[in-house]
């Protein structure tokens, strides 16, 4: 059925579009830039600047990159091991802890959850958890330190309560237990199967933070073997010992022979690739994350 | 059998204390009695700790003369740190300063549990909350004996002389603790049989299959966070390689006080005007572009623009660093390359702090605009449709709608983000600021937040730990505060929309 409208909402519509395309192109404009210029020539590159669409196409960008790909293949390799060891690891540990924590009968859920909110509010700083890896456990240099650092958090842990306790409603666990089924196998039989939209929201939660981290190869790599991907990327864009190893990698001469700016915007496009390849897929998932996040707490 | 007979003996007891009246009374003004007892024991005036062997101590720790004189030879658990830090005795510094702790938690619960004897809560479960805390009070008073005596020998192998001895005031209130405990406990018992409630260990029979699966999220927890909160205290040390992290000297407040003269006001001030501007601008621009969102009638715009919209939140900050780096380089960014195309000047923006508080601000919106605004748009989504329509039907037009139905009921959502914005006022937005700024100290005065100042102070040599851990501990007692006082004043205004 429709109505007419009156006119001021059909203007405030107007507005609305004119104003959600701004926005919308506003979000994608940086990416655009990016993305032509690593496809512009070098040279057009230092003499004109970067420009939003390319001059002088060119994939000698890319070319170069995987003409010697063993330092990104590497970084891409390491990255990939964390992000699948970490999601992992960090998603049987949330899950357990939030099916306890949703567990009625269990007499500490609430100290238990406080306890776990707590560490989001107070914490020693950086540097007494700095040195708690790197001369504590003395586990700096190693893959453990850049992985077991974001296994999970209380806001994950909060979350995945609440997909339990809407998946599972405790009556059902009730009458599971009257029929004599432990833990276990409530958790296993009677809860995982149902909790898949929450396993994935988490999950994708937690292969982000991976994927997107760069902070602790900063801390704790002590070889370029181990460096996350967005950590490679940040040293290409910092350091001019990267870009010279670059060089030499592909075999050339001299470094002002290597096309540094548009290898540059090249790195970025290969990194973020595939998260914006997966994005439009996976999104939903993010959205009911966060509404559910920020609803209940 | 002998367990059985203490059990009777046990049970015996409880008939008199716990099933009477006068008996569950006398237990309670009774402990309350050890409570003000162990209180006026511990507190500054009485010296607990006196120091023997001196010559033989100062020997060792080869202290001069003019030190020595100002030394006293009896200590209470109070001043006990000065002891540690006029004889820079650093490595017994950690655990004089957990007694310290235990001590102030004990008086705590002292005061608490006389306080709660004379106001009493209304509860569901009896006295039962009135004995944790009782508990709590004497599980604290037996611990720092125990922590006490554990102190004299521990010091003795550290400095390598037996140094210290023990006033029996101490041994006084751990014994009045370890009776209190006692008879709180028989008491407990009965209280809970009458209330069907259990202990710990009952509940760790029935569902020790749950302790087990807390595990790794335990030991997680414990690395991640709370062990690294004892490192809290070498914001008090100034450490040296010789002495190594658990031994260097302890010197007090010196780091706090250096960390006032140079940095504090800027960083305090920069951290929360940052974070106050990213909130405010922040949340008013997402509740718009979720209004104008959910105005489109077309699906398949509104799913794109707010597919493109969310996705900057996707991307990792260093790709904010290659962005920033492609508009604002000097050389050959886009946005001086236009400058140029137009007939202007070059802008020096990497020299400049002026430009950079909005262009952070800016680049804070352009990553996070979709985050809340995906909220806030499934609030509005959430609006029941006969609202607007009964609204239509009085004649009102879109922008009372919009004023008197979707902001009035997206107010909660918009309390809660709010809320949970301030909870990290402190600590918010680290990478963007360090992949926004990075390196380039030009830009530091207008810039620089704790998180980039400790981390800078983390990553380069030699690392200064005193003073990083000194702004780290400041920052994170700060923003506890802070957090703590919010949430108190919303719990009263309105209890629903409290965090805690």
């Amino acid at each position: 059925m429709l109505r007419r409208e009156p006119a001021s909402t059909l203007v405030f519509r107007l507005i609305s579009g004119f104003f959600a395309l701004t926005g919308a192109i506003v979000c994608v404009f940086p990416f655009i830039v990016i993305i032509s210029g690593s496809f512009t020539d070098n040279m057009t590159i230092l003499h004109k600047g970067y420009s939003i669409l390319p001059r002088d196409f060119s994939l000698e960008a890319y070319k170069t990159i995987f003409k010697a790909p063993q330092d990104i293949l590497q970084a891409y390799l390491m990255t990939t091991y964390y992000t699948v060891v970490g999601t992992a690891i960090g998603l049987f540990t949330t899950t357990l802890c939030a099916y306890v924590i949703s567990r009625n009968e269990f007499k500490y859920r609430n100290n238990v959850s406080f306890l776990i909110y707590f560490t989001s509010i107070f914490g020693g700083g950086i540097i007494p958890w700095y040195l708690m890896y790197a001369s504590v456990l003395n586990l700096k240099g190693s893959t453990l330190a850049i992985w077991f650092p974001a296994l999970t958090s209380p806001f994950l842990i909060i979350l995945m309560r609440t997909f339990i306790k809407d998946a599972v409603p405790d009556a059902i666990t009730e009458s599971a237990k009257i029929d004599g089924a432990g833990h276990v196998t409530i958790f296993f039989k009677i809860v995982l199967p149902v909790l898949g939209p929450g396993l994935a929201t988490v999950g994708l939660f937690l292969a982000l933070g991976y994927w997107n981290d760069w902070y602790r190869s900063s801390m704790f790599s002590t070889s370029s073997k181990t460096w996350e991907l967005q950590f490679y990327l940040y040293n290409l864009l910092n350091a001019q010992t990267a870009i010279k190893q670059m060089a030499q990698n592909s075999g050339l001469s001299h470094i002002t022979e290597l096309p540094t700016e548009s290898v540059k915007m090249a790195m970025a496009v290969v990194a973020t690739g595939p998260v914006l390849l997966f994005y439009p897929f996976v999104q939903r998932y993010f959205v009911s994350g966060i509404t559910i996040g920020a609803v209940k707490g | 059998m002998k367990k059985d007979t203490f059990r009777m003996h046990l049970s015996r007891c409880a008939a008199i204390l716990g099933k009477e009246h006068y008996g569950k009374n006398l237990t309670v003004w009774l402990t309350m009695f050890f409570s003000i007892i162990s209180i006026l024991l511990s507190l500054p005036y009485s010296k607990w700790i006196s120091v023997i062997n001196t010559d033989a101590l100062y020997k060792k720790l080869k202290l001069k003369a003019s030190v020595i004189e100002t030394l006293d030879t009896k200590y209470s658990l109070f001043n006990i740190l000065t002891f540690v830090k006029d004889t820079k005795a650093g490595s017994i510094g950690l655990y004089s300063m957990l007694l310290l702790f235990v001590m102030i938690a004990t008086l705590y619960f002292l005061c608490l549990y006389i306080f709660r004897v004379f106001v009493k809560k209304k509860n569901t479960n009896g006295n039962l909350n009135l004995y944790l805390v009782g508990k709590s009070a004497s599980f604290f008073g037996m611990l720092l004996t125990l922590g006490l005596s554990g102190y004299i020998s521990f010091s003795a192998s550290k400095l390598g002389v037996k140094c210290f001895a023990l006033s029996p005031m101490a041994y006084i209130v751990g014994i009045l603790s370890f009776i209190s405990y006692v008879l709180i406990k028989i008491v407990e018992v009965e209280e809970r049989k009458k209330y069907k409630e259990h202990g710990f260990f009952q509940e760790f029979k029935k569902n020790w299959v749950l302790f087990l699966m807390l595990i790794p999220t335990f030991i997680y927890f414990m690395i991640n966070a709370y062990l690294p909160m004892l490192g809290v205290y070498f914001a008090f040390t100034s450490f040296n390689f010789r002495d190594g992290l658990w031994a260097s000297p302890y010197i007090g407040f010196k780091n706090f006080e250096h960390l006032f003269r140079a940095d504090l006001y800027r960083l305090t001030k920069n951290t929360i005007l940052y974070n106050l501007v990213f909130i405010l601008v922040g949340n008013v621009a997402q509740v718009a572009f979720a209004i104008f969102i959910s105005q489109l009638v077309s699906r398949w715009f509104k799913r794109t623009t707010q597919t493109l919209i969310f996705m900057p939140y996707f991307v990792s900050y260093v790709i904010l660093k290659v962005l920033v780096y492609n508009l604002f380089e000097y050389k050959s960014g886009v946005i001086n390359t236009m400058l140029v195309a137009s007939g202007l000047e070059r802008i020096d923006f990497y020299n400049t702090p002026y430009y950079w508080p909005f262009l952070i601000t800016i680049f804070y919106l352009w990553k996070n605009l979709g985050y809340g605004m995906v909220v806030y748009l499934a609030a509005i989504t959430g609006i029941s449709d006969e609202y607007f329509e009964a609204a239509k039907i009085d004649g009102a037009n879109i922008f009372q709608q919009i004023r008197y139905i979707t902001l009035p009921l997206i107010k909660p959502t918009f309390i809660i983000l709010l809320l949970y914005a301030l909870g990290s006022i402190m600590k918010g937005q680290f990478e963007l600021f360090y992949q926004l700024i990075g390196n380039n100290g030009v830009l530091y005065n207008a810039t620089d937040i704790f998180d980039t100042y400790v981390y800078r102070i983390t990553t380069t040599q030699p690392l200064n730990i005193g003073i990083g851990t000194a702004a780290g501990l400041y920052q994170a007692v700060f923003g506890f505060v802070l957090i703590m006082v919010t949430n108190a004043i919303v719990k009263k205004s309105n209890p629903n929309y409290a965090l805690f």
